[in-house]
């Protein structure tokens, strides 16, 4: 079964052509060029393709394995550990978990 | 000088393309483009964003901004202005542009209304706004002086260029980027264009000949896309620093016309051309040749064609007058920067750039075009280029050959 890291690391490698050996889950995102700003598109993308809703509330993802861990965290609050039901319809609210100053 | 355009990624490309009367005007080829009605235009060929950034960055930058930055970047390899000796305090960016990033709020739109989802991407609003061009040139140059956008339609990037060399004059800066960039050719941009009715027919015979500017034959503008930058800095710093000097602006006029938002006056087009001579401290009688606004729209063109009777008098007939949209399409906000750094190239080479597809006089429009192929042995020393916008903002640069 694909993990969690596995399918965020499949998105890291198709969005931000990233090498395999370079995610690791104690690899910095801002050291593979991931800002803050960028982890708000890339947990966007994490929406997407775990059907989760991100929460308003800011948060601090330093590492691979913190986004990880996030999803992971979110998807056992939305469906059950093991429940990826397709909930596409519900996305239908932005959420943000970045604030950025206009 | 910077340049990415449909005539080539350089300056000199560029210009030897002009020179030699190759039109990189075609038919386009995009999901959607049979919904156009002159599915025409003048595209950047072979240019890949993932050539100049890395991915991260690519995916915050808007095509309009990946020109900017491409042609900001060769403008300062051109002009080595060497930066590290340069108080980063006093070094300007200036922008024009017309439409900003708007291929990236037409995909926006496109996810809100055409596929009525509510997931618009994080990043719209920063590739989308209009200052984002100049904003990325600042950051990867660590320019922190003024930053400037300005969006005047068709003039935005002599504006800007006008803009910037003003703040040189008065000492307020040491160097500055200044050009325009511009990226219409999505589908939502050019229907607009269309529905206004500015844009030409195609020509079934040669769809690179759709844009016939001062012909009796003109049906309309052909849309392009690119980017031109210019390094400018006072006269002493470059010649102290033994820059190669390339050309020398030397005045910049600005007249604006009220009386419609987008019909074209000869009177103001021709306030803005004194304006420009005014301000360089010249008489009418020691300009060489003019760079055309030279639209190919029907309106423009003959209230130039007069503009430039006025102002010039009898003189007027024995100008050389080059339209060279027809070679790059009307890149709107980067126009002017790209007819300047074409201007400035060619009277370094003492060309005349042509005015192409002027088969068919228009009895209105009786000047010297060079028509239809550039006249080498110019001795072109000061020339006029005129950029006469909608919404009226006319500006116009007074350009000279560096001694």
């Amino acid at each position: 079964m694909t993990t969690t890291f596995e399918r965020l690391c499949a998105i890291l490698q198709k969005d931000y052509k990233l090498a395999l050996d370079q995610l690791t889950a104690d690899a910095s995102l801002e050291t593979l060029g991931i800002d803050s700003l960028g982890v708000a598109e890339l947990l966007f993308n994490v929406e997407d393709e775990f059907k989760i809703n991100l929460p308003p509330e800011p948060v601090q993802l330093l590492t691979i394995g913190d986004v990880a861990q996030f999803i992971d965290r979110l998807t056992a609050a939305q469906h059950g550990r093991d429940d990826v039901a397709d909930i596409s319809s519900s996305l239908t609210q932005p959420h943000t978990a970045f604030s950025p100053t206009p | 000088m910077g340049v990415v355009s449909p005539l080539g990624h350089s300056a000199q490309s560029a210009f030897e393309a002009a020179r030699a009367g190759r039109s990189a005007i075609r038919r386009l080829d995009f999901s959607s483009i049979n919904r156009l009605v002159a599915p025409i235009g003048a595209p950047v060929e072979n240019f890949e964003g993932a050539d100049h950034f890395d991915p991260p960055k690519l995916r915050m930058l808007d095509r309009v901004s990946q020109f900017a930055l491409v042609a900001a970047g060769q403008a300062l390899a051109d002009a080595r202005p060497e930066l590290t000796s340069v108080e980063r305090s006093r070094c300007g960016v200036f922008v024009g542009t017309g439409m900003g990033g708007i291929g990236s709020i037409d995909d926006g739109y496109h996810t809100l209304y055409g596929e009525n989802s509510d997931r618009i991407k994080p990043f719209m609003i920063l590739m989308g706004m209009h200052n984002a061009p100049a904003a990325w040139i600042g950051i990867e140059h660590r320019l922190t002086g003024p930053n400037l956008t300005y969006s005047t339609a068709c003039s935005s990037s002599a504006v800007a260029i006008g803009e910037a060399w003003g703040r040189l004059r008065r000492g307020e800066l040491d160097l500055a980027i200044a050009g325009g960039a511009e990226a219409p050719l999505s589908l939502g941009s050019m229907k607009a264009w269309e529905a206004l009715r500015t844009v030409a027919t195609v020509d079934e015979s040669d769809p690179s000949a759709s844009c016939k500017p001062f012909a009796a034959n003109r049906s309309g503008m052909v849309l392009g896309e690119g980017a031109a930058m210019l390094v400018l800095e006072s006269w002493d710093r470059a010649v102290a620093r033994g820059a190669e000097i390339y050309g020398e602006i030397i005045g910049y006029g600005l007249f604006t016309d009220v009386g419609h938002v987008i019909r074209p006056s000869i009177e103001g087009q021709a306030a803005a051309m004194q304006a420009a001579l005014q301000s360089a401290g010249i008489d009418a009688a020691e300009v060489d040749a003019i760079n055309a606004h030279g639209t190919g729209t029907l309106a423009n063109d003959s209230v130039e064609t007069a503009a430039i009777k006025l102002v010039f008098g009898s003189r007027a007939s024995g100008i050389p007058i080059s339209a060279t949209k027809a070679l790059h399409g009307h890149l709107l906000g980067a126009t002017s920067a790209l007819e300047c750094v074409l201007s400035v190239e060619a009277m370094r080479h003492a060309v005349a750039l042509p005015t192409l597809h002027l088969q068919q006089l228009d009895p209105q429009c009786d000047l010297d075009y060079v028509a239809n192929a550039a006249r080498e042995g110019a001795k072109i020393r000061t020339l006029l280029s005129s950029s006469f916008a909608f919404g009226g903002t006319n500006a116009v640069l007074a350009l000279r050959t560096a001694p």
